[in-house]
């Protein structure tokens, strides 16, 4: 249940690589060597270990089309751990190495294999495995943030941190926590009343006024056909995201999650590791299950006590009946012309009220536009020959009829080519939507502010908000083959 | 400052490379002034920190003995009494470089005083609760403790066994966060305990009882011959939950373990505030003590599982899967079952996890604890994942190249189990997989990144891997595959590779031999004018990976090259690409050794003749030609075995010779002649007496009449030479040694071709001479050189030679010059073999007649006449004769005449001699039919003469 190393790596698509951290654990090291016996193999030097590793992730050698070493198609990079080759003189296969790989960083850790080298254990067996994973995805959150873009200051400011930040989380090779997000909170020293343990994960104690913060997010994607030998596929997730400043060492909290009255019930819930106990009813419901109707419904509680930070109480996913927006595509090419027809229909069940919804049409291996004829019914339309993309802005509301169109014809005779995609050629186009919708989900689950208990003295102040986000919502040209995104539907 | 930045720069410099660094200074003096630089008030806290990781990092690099990590640990340990305590997290830094040193080497396991002393620090700290600064310094630092001791415990098993009750303890008082840390070191403490005393024979419920009581003394008395476990014993550092197959130690206690299920109870309870690393790791030392103690049972866990099974934190889900695993039916229901194996499937797919999670998850659908397992084997489907359930799984363009890949191989299994059980009839699911492997060809065509090629070449593997059987799918994809390759022969070395793979991985399907059918196929077929050169690059790569398989017949990879090479329909052979050159000596080379070498030799031979003669570079004629005479000269099986042996111990890889590395390797290592840098051998001119004789058997069966006179004796002496080859050559002999300094590696050589270089054009060229071996050790082999003499004027030869060594690799290298004196153009008279002595002086007479007649009559005639003279005595003169012209006298050595030589030189050139001793000096009269020879004959008689005056005067 320990790890042997740690190396975060930064590059920029396999260029100017770098190790900016590493750490060897070096008396896991030495159970690695009593554990492995004759068929240990020993860490190599970190230039070693960079090289092996970028060869393993497919990114040494960029500018040669096939290397063996590294495009082998015997190759299992199917798995989570990745064999690392040494050769020289510590020869051997280092396994199981971990990496996870973020814009321009990769971080990488060596678990340490606790049981009987041969024949290789399956990595379903050895608890340091998901240990590792759990570490790494806690250090990449933490140098990385949640936003995708990361500063390179900042980073470097995070990165010099690392020493500290694992004498914590990490001293020994035996991963106890993941690092904190933010600045590191001070350390403030309970003196607990009474005999209540305080939570490993809880920092310090909240002072003050009760505070609950809910927020419940969905997110709704779809693939839209508009064919009728291939079915249109949709689904939702939701994620409950809580901030709890509420004072006591173990305070408890209730929140629960309705459904309208014909709600479908929600899936594969998840939850925190703060959620003091579950209901069995509550996880009965899954995705890859044959829909029951008699299947629960609600309320669902979930008690927990929570940390001082904000997290995610729970996600679900949710089967709903129709998507919110139907959109139909068809491009008809005409010699040098392209004829474009797009219709969009807002659902009767979702709120006319966007914070943005947009549909981007990008158009790919074709000359750039000369002239786009396209006319609009509603919103506003942006074309950028440039990019070959036309971005129809359709505001905060769709017309009464809750109907848009789109009809023209675009003329591709720009002086160069536009941008190339290996997946839409010819008449294989998409139409992606951007939306969100405030104050509404599509499974219609809600937190009702006054379903949140709070189990202590002061009256707490409840906020509760939900959204729904759109994340790739494409509607497919019904007139070109399309993709096929998933077989759960055909099979 | 800049103190502070070289200490970083070094430190960095060590964690980069240790062993550079302590190459570059000792490790002793570095560990010095690292001991040193610690001790130093004037040092800032970060900068010690820092000096500390080398020792954290490498404690064996730095303490390469005991005595040293001993003395190095007491001198850390006197550094952390020295340090104020407001230093904490230097001093937290301290205690981490001390367990490093002390485990690392084996202080701790052979309880040396450092290490003794340490653990009685480490457990004084721990024990130290009234924090008098209240700023948590002591509470991070007694964390900092509890996993020093834990990883104490964990290197050396059973360390702490006799303090259980005191760690217990310390666990229950402590309410802070800390309990954490207590919480991890008591169970890990308390796991080794109940393993050692499952080791002990006759240990049962009391000792178990005493040990958990604090009762050391008792369970002591029962331990005491174990003692510290070895860290040897890799036993206890292994997991005890190992699947199906694994077994486990048990302790017989029978039902009573009230004491154990307490401590277990409690640690459980408080489960829920640990982190959900150490939950994990908590949860799995308790599961592995369950499992050792059948008296205390699992349903103990059940309170915590529907939590857990709820959680999103993978090390929990996991931990709860090897619970599973340990306990199968007696902690978890069909329906649990039926449960975590959806969530798994649920899991592998979520939109919220990261790639490596969901990789993860799919992993262990595929070792899936089942409760009633039926193999124990790799990869295995658990029974209950449907083809309906696992639809869920089936990959998509949208994936990412591992996912793609994971679904693809777990999907594969799912159909294949569909296909067994459903045969004949069209498997959706099958179908599908297909249908996906096409649009991944799709995009590959239409110019998909590396990473979706690679991606596509996996796929394909895969689908083969556990699909070739079905016939309608595998045949199928030959076509596609065939298809792209034309359009995108830069795809080449993925389809040998998939070729070679599919032939390794399944020996029992002949489908990569229909593949590279098929590829020959299409690339001899397409019509050579669309050709680029490209193409025909990566064509010759995949027709020599063609060549390798002996039941494809290869008349049409012949065709394509001889098509390729024919001056009339391309330019190819005068471009003199080096690069394609190769590759078509790849794919012939191939061809020499291919099981129907029989059928294709005549075209072989042609092609290969044909880039001997007219390939626009030296290097590929060379080899063309070298293939050319292996081709004509070899037996079969010494090619096939010459070559074997070229392939097999030129490359690295003993692999088939057809992965492109390699390829490329040996060729440049194998057909890539290597040039020596000096001198390896030397032919050394050997003066031989069988010259005397040489031309006596030239016409044994001629039953002439010997002529006694002069006229008929030139008449019958010049008829010889209508045939023109009579007496046309001289032969030299030569010995053949090493030179120069000894390498070892020239020792044995083998297959030396020799070849001479004319300096000048009065001789004709010169054939090779093969041997077939050099070995240092053993008498140098003797060579006839046979020369043409246009003219027999003196010549100087270069000499070169390839030969192969003993490992394979062939060898280019320059001989020292080989210099032709004119004497050795000499040749005896070639009279028919009757003539006597008479005969002989007739015809010298004739011919001194001749030349003197014409020398006389017409100054433009090629014959001369010349005096020379010395001064020799009697007996010089006379041993001068038996040195030097003994072979070529034609009057008797006795007489008191005048001495009569004639020297022969083809092609058809004579010398005479005629030396009279006169009272003053001794004369030699001379007279050649060809009078260029004099300017040679002079300073060759001066030599000789003068080498006799020396020796007699």
């Amino acid at each position: 249940m320990s790890v042997r190393a740690v190396w975060i790596i930064s590059h920029e698509k396999g260029e100017n690589v770098s190790i900016r951290f590493s750490r060897r654990f070096s008396t896991v090291e030495h159970r690695a060597k009593g554990l492995a016996g004759p068929s240990y193999v020993a860490v190599p030097e970190e230039n070693t270990v960079l090289r092996l590793l970028l060869t393993e992730l497919g990114l040494s050698d960029s500018d040669k089309s096939y290397v063996a070493l590294r495009d082998d198609c015997f190759y299992r990079q199917r798995s989570p751990a990745l064999e690392l080759h040494v050769d020289g003189p510590g020869k051997g296969i280092l396994w199981p190495v971990l990496a996870i790989s973020q814009g321009p960083l990769i971080l990488a850790c060596l678990p340490l294999v606790d049981a009987p080298p041969e024949p290789r254990p399956p990595l379903a067996n050895l608890l340091s495995v998901s240990q590792g994973l759990t570490l790494l995805a806690g250090l990449q959150t933490f140098l990385l943030g949640s936003g995708t873009k990361p500063d390179s200051e900042g980073l470097a400011s995070r990165l010099a941190t690392l020493p500290s930040v694992l004498l914590k989380v990490c001293p020994l090779g035996t991963p106890l926590d993941v690092p904190l997000l933010g600045a590191p909170a001070t350390p403030t020293v309970p003196t607990p009343a009474g005999n209540q343990k305080q939570p490993a994960w809880k920092t310090g104690l909240h002072r003050g006024r009760a505070v609950v913060n809910v927020a419940l997010i969905e997110t709704v994607r779809s693939m839209q056909y508009g064919n009728q030998s291939r079915q249109d596929l949709w689904d939702v997730y939701g994620t409950v995201t809580c901030k709890c400043e509420v004072e006591g060492v173990l305070p408890n909290v209730m929140v629960t999650l309705t459904l309208p009255p014909n709600g479908s019930p929600l899936q594969d819930i998840l939850v925190h590791p703060c959620v003091t106990s579950l209901d069995s009813s509550i996880l009965s419901a899954s995705s890859v299950d044959n829909c029951d109707g008699s299947a629960f419904s609600g309320p669902y509680k979930f008690p927990f006590s929570p940390p001082l930070e904000p997290f995610r109480l729970c996600s679900y996913t949710s089967q709903v009946p129709v998507p919110p927006i139907l959109g139909s595509y068809k491009l008809k090419e005409e010699e040098k012309q392209l004829h474009v027809s797009v219709t969009l229909k807002l659902h009767e069940s979702v709120k006319n009220s966007f914070e943005y919804c947009e549909a981007h049409l990008p158009f790919f291996n074709r000359d750039q536009m000369g002239i786009a004829d396209v006319k609009v019914s509603s919103g506003q339309l942006d074309v950028s020959k440039e990019k070959n993309l036309l971005v129809w802005s359709l505001g905060q509301k769709f017309p009464k009829s809750r109907e848009v169109t789109m009809e023209g014809n675009i003329y591709f005779f720009g002086p160069s080519p536009g941008p190339t995609d290996p997946l839409c050629t010819d008449l294989t186009a998409y139409i992606k939507l951007y939306f969100k919708v405030p104050d509404m989900t599509l499974s219609g689950c809600c937190v009702d502010q006054h379903s949140v208990q709070v189990y202590s003295s002061a009256k707490p102040r409840i906020v509760a908000s939900r959204e729904l986000h759109s994340k790739e919502y494409y509607i497919w040209n019904s007139t070109g083959t399309a993709p096929v995104s998933s077989g759960q539907m055909m099979l | 400052m800049l103190m502070a930045t070289n200490w970083a720069e070094r430190v960095s410099a060590f964690s980069r490379s240790p062993s550079r660094f302590v190459s570059g200074t000792s490790s002793e003096a570095f560990l010095a002034e690292l001991l040193r630089e610690l001790r130093d008030d004037r040092a800032s806290y970060s900068i010690k920190v820092l000096l500390l990781s080398p020792l954290c990092e490498y404690p064996t690099v730095l303490c390469p003995s005991d005595s040293v990590a001993e003395e190095t640990a007491l001198e850390l340990m006197s550094v952390f009494a020295q340090c104020p305590p407001k230093f904490a997290e230097f001093r937290c830094h301290l205690l981490l470089a001390v367990t490093s040193v002390l485990i690392c080497t084996s202080c701790v396991s052979s309880c040396s005083h450092a290490s003794q002393d340490f653990l009685d620090l480490l457990l004084e700290i721990s024990q130290d609760i009234n924090d008098i600064h209240g700023d948590g310094t002591l509470h991070s630092l007694r964390a900092t403790v509890c996993d020093c001791l834990r990883e104490l415990e964990a290197c050396c098993p059973g360390l702490l066994s006799q303090r259980l009750e005191l760690l217990g303890g310390l666990r229950q008082q402590e309410t802070s966060g800390l309990h954490q840390a207590y919480a991890g070191l008591h169970t890990l403490v308390l796991r080794n305990a109940v393993y050692q005393l499952t080791q002990e024979t006759g240990a049962g419920a009391e000792h178990l009882k005493a040990l958990l009581g604090g009762n050391t003394l008792v369970a002591w008395e029962a331990d005491q011959d174990s003692g510290v476990m070895s860290n040897k014993d890799a036993a206890i550092l292994s997991s005890l939950i190992l699947g199906p197959m694994g077994t486990l130690p048990t302790l017989q206690t029978g039902t009573d373990c009230k004491e154990l299920r307490s401590v277990l109870s409690s640690l459980l309870e408080e489960s829920y505030l640990l982190t959900p690393l150490c939950q994990a790791a908590l949860l799995h030392r308790l599961t592995e003590v369950v499992a050792m103690v059948p008296g205390v049972p699992p349903a103990l866990l059940r309170a915590q599982l529907l939590r857990l099974l709820g959680t999103s934190e993978v090390c929990l889900l996991h931990a709860t899967l090897l619970m599973k695993c340990a306990f199968t039916d007696s902690l978890f229901s069909a329906e649990d079952e039926a449960f975590i194996l959806k969530r798994l499937v649920v899991l592998s797919q979520h939109p919220l996890l990261n790639t490596p999670e969901k990789l993860f998850y799919m992993d262990c659908i595929l070792h899936f604890p089942e409760n009633r397992p039926i193999s124990g084997g790799d990869e295995t489907l658990p029974v209950l994942l449907t083809p309906q359930l696992a639809s869920a799984l089936v990959p998509t363009v949208f994936n990412d190249s591992a996912t793609m890949l994971a679904r693809l191989n777990l999907l594969s299994l799912v159909y294949l189990e569909e296909v067994e059980e459903v045969e004949g009839e069209e498997v959706r699911g099958l179908a599908y997989l297909y249908e996906h492997l096409t649009s991944l060809q799709h995009i590959v065509e239409n110019g998909g990144s590396r990473e979706i090629v690679v991606t596509f070449f996996r796929s394909a593997f895969l689908f083969l891997y556990y699909l070739c059987h079905v016939e309608r799918y595998s045949r199928s994809l030959v076509e596609k595959l065939c298809e792209l390759y034309l359009h995108h022969t830069n795809l080449a070395p993925h389809l040998i590779n998939l070729a070679d793979r599919t032939q390794d991985r399944l020996s029992e399907s002949d489908w990569a031999v229909g593949l590279l059918r098929s590829l020959q196929r299409v690339i001899t077929e397409a019509p050579l004018a669309q050709l680029t050169l490209q193409d025909l690059h990566w064509h010759l790569k995949v027709l020599a990976r063609v060549a390798d398989e002996g039941e494809i017949p290869q008349q049409s990879t012949l065709g394509f090259l001889s098509g390729i090479i024919t001056p009339s329909s391309s330019s190819l052979c005068v471009s003199g690409d080096w690069r394609l050159g190769n590759n078509m000596l790849a794919v012939c080379r191939r061809l020499l050794v291919h099981p129907s070498l029989d059928s294709l030799l005549i075209p072989l031979a042609d092609i290969l003749q044909h880039l001997s003669c007219h390939y626009g570079d030296t290097d590929i004629q060379d080899h063309a030609r070298l293939y050319y005479t292996l081709l004509t000269t070899l037996s079969r099986e010494k090619l096939a075995r010459v070559l074997a042996q070229g392939a097999i111990e030129g490359g690295r890889q003993v692999e088939k010779p057809s992965c492109i590395m390699a390829e490329s390797e040996r060729l440049t290592r194998m057909l890539t002649i290597h040039q020596t840098d000096k001198a390896i051998f030397k032919l050394v001119n050997v003066n031989s007496q069988a010259q005397t004789n040489q031309e006596n058997n030239l016409n044994p069966n001629r039953t002439e009449t010997c002529p006694d006179e002069a006229n008929t004796a030139v008449e019958a002496y010049t008829a010889q030479f209508q045939n023109p080859d009579f007496a046309s050559e001289i032969t030299l002999m030569f010995q053949l040694t090493h030179s120069g300094t000894h390498d070892s590696l020239f020792d044995e050589l083998f297959s030396i071709r020799l070849h001479f270089t004319l300096t000048d054009d009065h001789y004709e060229e010169l054939s090779d001479i093969s041997v077939p071996c050099l070995f240092r050790e053993r008498p140098s082999p003797i060579l006839n050189l046979s020369l043409k003499p246009r003219r027999p004027y003196p010549t100087t030869l270069h000499a070169s030679a390839i030969f192969t060594t003993q490992d394979g690799l062939s060898w280019h290298t320059i001989l020292p010059d080989i210099h032709v004196n004119f004497q050795q153009v000499f040749l005896p008279l070639p009279t028919p073999q009757a003539w006597g002595q008479g005969s002989k002086l007739c015809l010298f007479e004739g011919l001194w007649n001749k030349i003197s007649s014409d020398s006389g009559e017409n100054n433009l005639a090629e014959c001369a006449t010349s005096l020379f003279c010395c001064q020799l005595k009697e007996e010089a003169l006379v041993a001068l004769v038996d040195k030097h012209f003994l072979p070529y006298l034609i009057s008797e050595l006795s007489t008191k005449d005048d001495l009569k030589v004639l020297f022969f030189l083809p092609p058809q050139s004579h010398v005479l001699l005629t030396i009279r001793s006169e009272e003053d000096a001794v004369h030699f009269n001379i007279a050649t039919d060809n009078w260029q020879l004099l300017s040679h004959i002079s300073p060759y008689l001066l030599t000789i003469t003068s080498s006799q005056e020396d020796t007699h005067s």
